[in-house]
């Protein structure tokens, strides 16, 4: 069925990238642990011209987003004119009111956007996710690639594809875009964030210094970093890897010790590029995601490209009374979590369970989305010599320079659990390379 | 970026140390394990006393297990390695992905070499990918800053277990003249006082083995 010479090469390819520490680390009984990110051979195969209709709809998606931020932390119209009620932007906990009027380096929000996909049975291809503060995944398939190309020279030289060793290069082109004047960093809370291959391999490949909180310091209103000889060096453009609350003490989470007290001053005065922006958490929020196609119409006039998992609110009556009449059919997921995390299924719940969470429902309606329980198209992954169907999803990466540029690859995410839906890797899932044809 | 972290000249620093300490230990064990093989009465005892370890072992066997492989133990073989390890990891931007991945090749051969029936074949693999670690970080790390920060901590360390064992005067006075030169290039702080006093002491009559040690250890 897969006339790939590569496929002979998966143990090779699991050997290299062990070799070359792709792990991601994982907390379990209190206790860190690295572990290897499983890759199967088997890419998911993407047609130039579905990637063509699919990065018209990223970039249509991406530009409604930062538009909605933008507008979100200065008039908002978008509530003024009853698009999105009041209640989704204020109560979410991704707004955070630091932000309002403070308007990013070329008004910039989301200088990388990961934007989570599925395929159904139907081919058709649904956003099931936006990831606008902190994506990760773009360095496993980038490296995968490198390790494949190495392993199996013949399976490139007879597929003809987009190389997607490039995203080096495009994220350094979204931090030079923005930076402000002096050294572009990239911002990690350390060696035991799950991240943190990823953290150090990115930084390798763009050029960009690796830091941590300790060793940047504000002064006079810039931002500097601490050579080991005492000198300091300004920095104008930080990719921080942290999430916002994190970010500084002295203006977000007073706890927080991976962050540099004051940067927030910074990046209002204009005298740094924060990439992502701050405040961007209330794009990734799973209840302001039902209104992306209805931003799409309001900013840009145009009708969305891609399509929404088929999404209810229980905050609207109607919405609920659907909700529960259709209970078992539906996926429920809790607006403020991320990582599979949060996400149940209807038909999986106990009697009790089920009483339990209607309750709770009932009582936060806000807190929560329902979907229809999409019938993802199955993706084969080898299991020795045999080819199993599992369950997988798309990360794509949109990255935002002088222009939007969709990155041609992606990160294909597969369920190892025949009867799981849930992909993230913290839960055991595996990925994929994701091959865009370049003909 | 040409600037270096504080942190980051610290974890080259250990780096250095503690590569080195892996493959000076590694090879003096696959010498001792050599001797042991024909000897009657236990000498492990002499080998922990040499490189000023505990002896926690109790007996040869116990020694020949343990001390490789024994991540509980922090003088361990693969606890150093470890060590390395920790270091390095935080240093991929400073030294590449391919001289990490000698690094962590080493632990992959020692983790196999446990579970060998002939380990110290593959502690000579470990013992290669150290090799090629400090080759390769000599031949692809741009910064000379960077390497001669590694080095730094590698020639102190050297020295430091040199004197430990007693080596002979030439090998002592061949690795004090390679620390003073590279200390002097690394951009370290550091007393040049106590390499005044190394070339002297590698020199007397009389090697004060102790006083070496100590002047090394606190030459930084």
């Amino acid at each position: 069925m897969y006339d790939l010479d590569l496929l002979e090469h998966t143990d090779t390819v699991n050997e290299l990238l062990a070799r070359y520490g792709v792990k991601f680390g994982i907390y379990k009984n209190n206790e860190f642990k690295e572990q290897l990110f499983p890759f199967d051979a088997i890419p998911r195969k993407i047609e130039k011209k579905e990637f063509d209709y699919l990065e018209k709809g990223l970039k249509q998606r991406v530009a409604a987003l930062n538009l909605f931020l933008k507008d979100i932390y200065s008039k908002k119209e978008i509530v003024k004119d009853g698009i999105v009620p009041k209640d989704f932007i204020f109560a979410s906990s991704g707004y955070m009111a630091e932000c309002e009027g403070v308007t990013p380096i070329k008004g910039i929000y989301s200088h990388i956007s990961g934007i989570d996909l599925v395929q159904g049975r139907d081919k058709q291809w649904y956003v099931l996710e936006d990831n606008l503060r902190v994506p990760s995944g773009a360095s496993y398939p980038m490296i995968a690639r490198e390790l494949c190309r190495r392993s199996s020279p013949a399976t490139f030289e007879t597929n003809k594809l987009e190389d997607n060793r490039n995203y080096p290069k495009l994220l350094r082109q979204a931090m030079d875009y923005v930076n402000v004047g002096g050294h572009t960093v990239i911002l990690t809370p350390g060696r035991y964030n799950a991240a943190y291959f990823e953290h150090s391999y990115l930084s390798e490949k763009t050029g960009a210094h690796l830091v941590t909180g300790a060793e940047l310091k504000v002064e006079d209103d810039k931002l500097y970093y601490v050579s080991y000889d005492g000198k300091l060096e300004r920095v104008g453009a930080l990719y921080r890897r942290i999430s916002d609350e994190y970010l500084d003490p002295m203006n977000f989470n007073p706890q927080s010790v991976i962050g540099i007290p004051h940067i927030f001053d910074v990046f209002r005065k204009g005298n740094v590029a924060l990439i992502n922006a701050p405040g961007n958490g209330i794009g990734d929020d799973k209840g302001i995601y039902y209104f992306v196609p209805k931003m799409i119409r309001y900013y840009l006039n145009e009708e969305p490209v891609l399509n929404n998992a088929p999404t209810y609110l229980p905050f609207y009556e109607e919405d609920m009374k659907y909700v529960l009449e259709h209970f078992d059919n539906l996926v429920l997921k809790d607006v403020a979590e991320a990582g599979g995390y949060g996400v149940v299924f209807g038909n999986s719940m106990t009697k009790e369970e089920k009483e339990k969470f209607i309750t709770l429902l009932k009582k936060e309606p806000r807190r929560f989305i329902a979907q229809e329980v999409i019938d993802f198209m199955d993706i084969d992954i080898l299991e020795g010599n045999e080819t199993l169907p599992r369950k997988a999803d798309l990360r794509a990466f949109v990255l935002m320079a002088e222009e939007p540029v969709v990155w041609k690859s992606g990160l294909t995410r597969f369920s190892r659990n025949p009867d799981s839906f849930i992909v993230n890797s913290s839960q055991g899932g595996g990925f994929k390379d994701t091959w865009v044809l370049s003909q | 970026m040409g600037v270096i972290s504080v942190d980051n000249a610290d974890r080259l620093y250990w780096l250095g140390r503690y590569t080195e300490r892996v493959y000076t230990t590694l090879r003096l064990y696959s010498k001792s394990f050599d001797i042991m093989i024909d000897e009657i009465t236990d000498t492990y005892q002499a080998f922990c006393e040499m490189i000023d370890i505990p002896d926690i072992y109790g007996s040869k066997d116990k020694f020949r297990r343990n001390y490789p492989f024994d991540e509980a133990n922090p003088d361990s073989i693969i606890s150093n390695l470890l060590r390395a390890y920790d270091n390095a990891v935080e240093l991929r931007e400073e030294i590449g992905s391919e001289a990490l991945s000698y690094v962590q090749l080493a632990i992959y051969s020692m983790n196999k070499a446990k579970i060998s029936k002939a380990p110290l074949i593959e502690m000579q693999r470990a013992m290669d990918n150290i090799l090629a670690f400090w080759g390769i970080a000599d031949d692809s790390i741009d910064s000379r800053e960077v390497r001669n920060m590694i080095k730094t901590g590698k020639r102190i360390e050297r020295l430091d277990l040199y004197a430990r064992l007693n080596m002979d005067r030439k090998d002592l006075v061949r690795e004090v003249n390679r620390l003073a030169y590279r200390i002097t290039v690394s951009g370290l702080s550091y007393k040049k006082e106590n390499i005044k006093m190394l070339k002297e002491l590698v020199e007397a009559p009389q090697i004060d083995y102790y006083k070496i040690v100590e002047m090394a250890e606190t030459v930084l």
